[in-house]
């Protein structure tokens, strides 16, 4: 991690030098038209999104569907916020989110701990059985895991969601661990067992503090999965609600007021993007170090 | 630092172990949870805190689909708050989740045998597939004092063997809905009393350029709401209530006719062709904004269509063959319904409650337009909108219901049916083909 | 002794080495693995959702030859409408997110803002973004249709049908779902790109490679393994997709964009059929770890 991005400081310049002179101008133009181009179909639905929100149902249907609003219905935002406790909704997403990336987290470097620096037949089995989890479909589980969710008694408890997010999140999570503890040299290992540590004793005060870094990447990964979900946590709570389950609660049998409706999805969208934007580096690095070691 | 790790391994482990499910440390995190989260929710009596002196305290659950934005919501919200009022032994709570998710939710809980103490289903067979796997607590005994109330004709779309498992709320029939302004610029001041008429009117809108109907092909409950009333009127009532409920045979030369008679209405450009791509509310909404004459749906849309811009006015549909068919013979019925599950452990209770709450929600929703009351009225109704007037009138002539095709048929043979009629909107099949497909699916 | 000792110490790390997997495994059996081998039992059965498993409905393996040859059942066309998903995935999003990540990964002005922009969707749920592009296909008043119309592609005031087709609604409900994990891909390889060893880049250019020779001989082939990822990924993913289609056309018109989850959500919720419902569960895992190996074993062979 240190290395790529001393890399990415120190050499680009050079390359960049490069380029400025080799880029044919043209080409440069060109390449800055796309990239333009694609920056607008991204950040299109945002603006949409937002003036969507703004409008009455006449300029939403036809009248006016992609400028500005001709009158800006910032009650919207009120009626939204009165409908539905947002708060409560951000809150449970991300009590759900914390916990999930935590669990995710502790169960799987314990996991890489012993099927990567312990030596024991059968190891590899056990990690492509581990690997498995990354191919299933979470709907597969739907039914079934609905009755043992009921059996265990923690429906409509933040656990319901949480224990099954950390379970679909596990295989990323280990994969991703796997390749940063690889960097660990396994010196560290036997040192800290000449010094007297046993198992565990190595892995709480070696490998852990060594792994800071992976703990965000994990973290952003378990966080992709588990924010926007679904179909699990409609199914599995029903007072402990998180915003898409809150979001939904806005397309009701016979909905009428478009507005509201954009108003509450801004106001689900915007504080993640908004935190996404204050952190994006970190996120992104986060997020490029499991590509890279994963 | 150490300290904590060592914290949370060990809460991680006792997490990890209760997603084991069935075995034992999972009470663990059973008393954890509970004790964390859901001090109200535990549908336990509760023993220790009895701050009342009145009798015990008992909590009931419901699930429905009122979600707060639902045009339902604020009546639920009146209702219940009377309700309870009533009832300060009960703790009563409730969870509205959106149509959709609902049915999927509702149906996994019914699989695990876990449904809530009171829960909103769908008459007809959505409830009869509940029944028959022993999932609803008979209502045979609390009905008897509520008799008087609510006729037992209500009864007849949640009455299995017999017997009584819903509480019907509301009921609803297929209304055509009208724009009079659009009608009145071909020169037709009211709805077309007879399917000649209706058909003259519809040639004059299209000659005018304009869209005579509006109908959503992405959900397919709403090309039904303009079949099965032109099936009803050509072959009577009692025929297609037959079918519906497979005592007679799909394999019916009528039903070709009537096929074909909706055929021609595409073939004449009859239907907005953007319908088939868009869902109802979008659909609705280009009604309401003016984009066509009619639109043909459930009377719970009686209060939004009367708050349009224009004159609007709701009609039955025309009779066709009258030899088979006469005015009066309705699409629709009660469907909203309150069901208790049998599993729940004051079912008894909850049968009662349901039974009250059912008659607050049919008095609030019927007040706010969103429909017809099942249950009989004793209040002043001087407020309600002129479409929710219009079919009550309509309702009063009416001497035959045949329930919703898709409520009726259970899920499979639904799901079914539904395809069929997809496949007629979007030309893929002719009548004779609807036909000889549903005779062999369904029978 | 020494060996009471050594076996002890054996003994002792086995229970160690158990004892680290231990909330692995009983997080990855409880939630993943037992409830699929429940679905795969529910599979042999023709029961309902409400049916108790029993031995009067035990059908054995005929809900698998029924889903491929019962023609009431859309899977076999929701399979290729996945696989054309996957394939789509892999010739049309992951070159975008490759290119992308390409020109960004060599740095230019602006890096880290179109980065930051394009893994935006990745993050907005998948129901709004459903809901953005069913406006914007809406045939009346849609973006799509108005911007063709000023542009003069299409004549000004047809319309079309772009979810209500047959013919391109399918491509019209791939669209949002290729267009969403672009970013996704987009920073997974551009991770690998920055990866690439400065001196090499820097010993090739002074030797005369252009940047296209570059890219083929010494990027691409140094961020394999990411790609291999990526498509993984890619095609699972495609395999599983739901949400957009769901929100946007609901495999309608005719099942023309029918995918196996949204048949399988068909069977289980709106027809009670749990035997069938969860034989398409079972199918899905199947062929998602199918695929997810094929990909696995083509890439080592190149290498």
């Amino acid at each position: 991690m240190a290395k790529d991005s001393k890399n990415a400081k120190k050499s680009p310049m050079t390359i960049d030098d490069y380029y400025i002179k080799k880029t044919n101008p043209v080409i440069k133009v060109i390449i800055y038209i796309a990239l333009a181009f694609w920056l607008l179909v991204n950040l299109f639905p945002l603006y949409w999104m937002f003036t969507f929100s703004l409008k009455s149902n006449e300029e939403i249907y036809g009248k006016n569907v992609a400028g500005l609003p001709h009158e800006w219905h910032w009650e919207f935002y009120e009626a939204a916020m009165n409908r539905v406790d947002m708060i409560k909704l951000f809150a449970n997403s991300i009590i759900v989110a914390v916990l999930t990336i935590a669990i995710t987290i502790i169960v799987s470097l314990m996991a890489t701990y012993a099927l990567t620096r312990l030596k024991w037949k059968g190891r590899t089995l056990v990690n492509s059985f581990f690997m498995l989890g990354l191919t299933i479909p979470l709907h597969a589980a739907l039914v079934p895991l609905y009755k043992a969710i009921k059996v265990v008694g923690i429906f409509d408890s933040m656990w319901a969601l949480i224990i099954p997010y950390s379970a679909f999140s596990l295989a990323m999570g280990i994969l991703i661990s796997t390749g940063f503890m690889g960097e660990i040299p396994m010196d560290l290992d036997e040192a800290a067992r000449i010094d007297g540590c046993g198992v565990w004793g190595t892995f709480i005060r070696i490998i852990v503090p060594l792994m800071t870094p992976a703990l965000a990447t994990i973290g952003i990964y378990t966080f992709l999965q588990c924010w926007n979900e679904f179909l699990f946590a409609s199914t599995y709570t029903s007072s402990f609600k998180t915003i898409p389950v809150g979001i939904q609660q806005f397309f009701g049998q016979h909905t009428t007021d478009w507005g509201v409706v954009g108003a509450a999805l801004c106001i689900a969208t915007f504080p993640t993007l908004l935190i996404y934007i204050f952190l994006s580096r970190r996120i992104q690095e986060s997020f490029m170090a499991g590509a890279i070691k994963g | 630092m150490k300290k904590i790790v060592a914290l949370v391994l060990a809460a991680v482990m006792v997490c990890g172990l209760c997603a084991c499910g069935e075995t034992t440390p999972a009470s663990t995190s059973t008393s954890t949870s509970s004790a964390e989260t859901t001090v109200s929710a535990s549908t336990e009596t509760s023993t220790e805190p009895a701050p009342e002196p009145a009798a015990e305290q008992i909590s009931l659950k419901m699930w429905c689909i009122a979600t707060e934005s639902d045009s339902n919501y604020p009546s639920y919200v009146k209702a219940i708050e009377e309700v309870t009022a009533a009832h300060p032994e009960i703790n009563f709570e409730w969870e509205a989740t959106e149509n959709e998710a609902y049915k999927t939710k509702i149906k996994a809980a019914a699989a695990a045998n876990e449904l809530p103490d009171i829960f909103f289903t769908w008459g007809g067979a959505f409830l009869g597939d509940f029944v028959k796997a022993d999932r609803v607590y008979c209502l045979d005994d609390a009905y008897k004092a509520f008799a008087a109330d609510l006729p037992e004709s209500m009864l007849d779309n949640t009455t299995y063997g017999g017997k009584h498992y819903g509480v019907p709320l509301t009921m609803n029939v297929v209304g055509l809905f009208a724009n009079m302004d659009m009608l009145a610029e071909v020169g037709y001041t009211e709805v077309p009393k007879t399917y000649d008429e209706l058909i003259d009117c519809c040639d004059k809108l299209v000659a005018a350029g304009k869209i005579p109907f509006g109908c959503s092909g992405k959900e397919t409950w709403c090309v039904t709401e303009y079949i099965e009333p032109l099936l009803e009127k050509t072959i009577g009532a009692e025929e297609l209530a037959k079918i519906f409920a497979k005592e007679s045979t799909w394999d019916n030369p009528d039903i070709t006719k009537a096929i074909g008679y909706f055929q021609e209405w595409i073939a004449k450009g009859y239907f907005d062709p953007s319908g088939i791509s868009l869902g109802n509310d979008e659909v609705k909404n280009n009604f309401l904004q003016g984009k066509y004459a009619f639109y043909q749906n459930g009377t719970w849309n009686c209060a939004d269509v009367a708050a349009a811009d224009f004159k609007s006015a709701v009609a039955e549909f025309p009779v066709i063959d009258s030899s088979k068919a006469k005015l009066g013979q309705l699409i629709g019925g009660p469907s909203d319904t309150l069901a208790v599950a049998a599993s729940s452990p004051n079912a008894e209770v909850a049968a009662n409650f349901t039974f009250e709450l059912g008659r607050a929600l049919c008095h609030y929703c019927y007040l706010d337009g969103s429909g017809l009351p099942a249950w009989k009225v004793d209040y002043d109704t001087p407020d309600i909108n002129p479409l929710t007037q219009a079919v009550a009138d309509i309702c009063n002539q009416a001497n035959g219901y045949v329930l919703f095709g898709d409520t009726a048929m259970d899920a499979d043979t639904a799901q079914i049916y539904l395809d069929y009629v997809s496949q007629i909107y979007g030309s893929k099949i002719d009548g004779p083909g609807f036909v000889a497909g549903l005779t062999d699916d369904i029978g | 002794m020494k060996g009471i000792y050594r076996m002890n110490k054996n003994v002792k790390n086995g229970i160690n080495i158990f004892l680290f997997l231990l909330p692995g495994l009983a997080l990855f059996i409880g939630v993943l693995i037992a409830p699929i081998f429940m679905s795969f039992r529910y599979s042999l059965h023709d029961m309902s959702l409400l049916d108790p498993l029993s031995k009067e409905n035990f059908i054995g393996l005929k809900n698998y030859v029924k889903l491929f040859t019962s023609g009431s059942i859309p899977f076999p066309k929701a399979l290729l409408n996945s696989l054309l998903l996957a394939a789509l995935s892999v010739f049309i999003q992951l070159p975008l997110s490759l290119g992308l990540a390409l020109l960004l990964g060599k740095g230019m002005k602006g890096e880290r803002g179109f980065l930051s922009v394009f893994f935006m969707p990745v993050l907005i749920s998948t129901i709004i973004i459903g809901q953005l592009w069913l406006k914007i296909y809406n045939p009346d008043y849609g973006l799509l249709t108005r911007a063709l119309w000023a542009l003069h592609i299409l004549p000004e005031g047809k319309l079309i049908q772009w979810l209500g087709d047959e013919k391109i609604a399918l491509a019209s409900a791939f669209v949002p779902i290729l267009w969403q994990y672009v970013g996704y891909h987009m920073l997974l390889m551009y991770a690998g790109v920055k990866g690439v060893s400065v001196d090499l880049r820097e010993a090739a250019m002074l030797d005369g490679a252009t940047d296209g020779q570059i890219n083929r001989y010494i990027v691409i082939p140094s961020i394999k393994p990411i790609i291999k990822v990526s498509v993984i990924f890619a095609v699972t993913g495609s395999l599983k997709s739901y949400d957009l289609i769901k929100v946007l056309t609901d495999g309608g018109p005719f099942h023309a964009t029918e995918v196996p989850t949204t048949v399988m959500i068909n069977q289980l919720i709106l027809r009670n059929k749990a035997g069938m419902g969860s034989t398409i569960a079972v199918m899905l895992i199947v062929l998602c770890f199918f695929f997810a190996m094929v990909i696995n074993r083509a890439f080592r062979r190149e290498d």
